[in-house]
């Protein structure tokens, strides 16, 4: 890893205490996230908060199982984040395809398509999961590994062959908005 | 049996069904699919107005497929499974979109999971999967596993006895 400069360091230490997360909710995970947002876990209290779109948001929560058709969604969301942006996948579904492990159309490991930061493991996770796994992803953040953003861009033809060899295409056809 | 369901049963004995009565709200109606559509008419007719769902079954030992028709009753909520059996190795079969246009979704969906033609049903674009390349995913003889092995790589695990021995421990935390 290349030693930061002062000011990255500096940067990044500001950075990890206000992250804006925009959560990818199409999994049963999904389910976890109001609690862990709401009154009851409040994630505010360590300085996350949600955001609705990609363009301004620092976290992409994967919640669980991606399909070849949300895969597509989730490169695209992700490539229109701004930098540094981080990557989190929540729930065994992403680790290692989970209970859909055999499935037909639910890809397998998360991270052979886009860089994850994080893994959280559980089926799914509990919200205590969830805040212990940003603690620790702002720690990482502050010690500078958290280096997904720049390892996409380094190795972007390898994610890009990976993206190809699974999807076929990335781009969206879409009946319904072309 | 709901009233609604008694009735549909008397009104169709003409038809030469099969009836199986799976609950108190729910009969199975099995017919040959040449009755199938006059059958389906006459029952939206005396009330079962609600299409839920059309659905198929791979019955692959008998060389066929099963299409069923659940149909609903918002009188009573009586509840009517129609289905009718289709040779699997031609496997075609008549639109019912003229009786519910809802069914154009339903058979597209049939048609892109088992392979199933619709005549009078042009539209069977894709619905759900995006870029398939092989034969039908819900067919039995489909082998989902051997698929996600070649398309989706899997995540390669080695096994380090030390390390689950010192987590077993409770030296390190798991
Ligand atoms: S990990 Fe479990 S809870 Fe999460 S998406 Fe997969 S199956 Fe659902």
């Amino acid at each position: 890893m290349k030693e930061r400069t002062m000011w990255e360091q500096i940067a990044d230490s500001l950075r990890s205490r206000s992250l804006w997360m925009l959560h990818y909710c199409t999994g049963c995970g999904a389910m976890e996230l109001p609690p862990t947002m709401t009154a009851r876990f409040d994630m505010e209290r360590f300085g996350v908060a949600p955001m609705a779109t990609p363009r301004q948001a620092d976290i992409m929560l994967i919640t669980g199982y991606l399909n070849t058709k949300t895969l597509r969604r989730v490169i695209y969301t992700y490539e229109q984040m701004a930098d540094p942006k981080y990557v989190i996948g929540f729930g065994s579904c992403t680790i290692n395809g989970g209970i859909y492990f055999d499935s037909y159309s639910t890809i397998n490991r998360l991270d052979y398509y886009i860089p994850v930061d994080v893994y959280i493991a559980g089926c799914m996770p509990r919200p205590e999961a969830i805040l212990e796994a940003f603690n620790y992803l702002m720690e990482k953040i502050r010690k500078g590994e958290a280096d997904g953003w720049k390892r996409y861009k380094e190795n972007y033809e390898w994610y890009k062959q990976n993206q190809i060899r699974s999807l076929g295409e990335v781009y969206v056809h879409d009946e319904f908005h072309e | 049996m709901t009233n609604s369901m008694s009735k549909a049963v008397e009104v169709l004995k003409s038809f030469n069904p099969f009836v199986e009565e799976i609950d108190d709200r729910e009969i199975k109606i099995s017919l040959s699919n040449d009755k199938v559509i006059s059958a389906l008419d006459v029952l939206k007719s005396i009330g079962f107005s609600h299409l839920s769902l059309i659905t198929c079954v791979d019955w692959i030992d008998d060389n066929q497929f099963e299409l069923v028709y659940i149909l609903f009753n918002w009188e009573d909520g009586g509840k009517i499974l129609v289905s009718t059996r289709i040779d699997r190795s031609n496997p075609k079969f008549i639109t019912v979109k003229e009786l519910w246009p809802v069914a154009r979704f339903y058979e597209r969906e049939i048609h892109e999971f088992f392979g199933i033609e619709f005549e009078g049903n042009d539209d069977m674009r894709p619905l759900f999967l995006e870029l398939w390349d092989e034969k039908p995913p819900m067919r039995k003889d489909f082998d989902p596993s051997k698929y996600s092995k070649e398309k989706f790589p899997d995540r390669k695990y080695e096994k380090d006895v030390i390390k689950e021995a010192k987590i077993f421990r409770g030296e390190i935390n798991g």
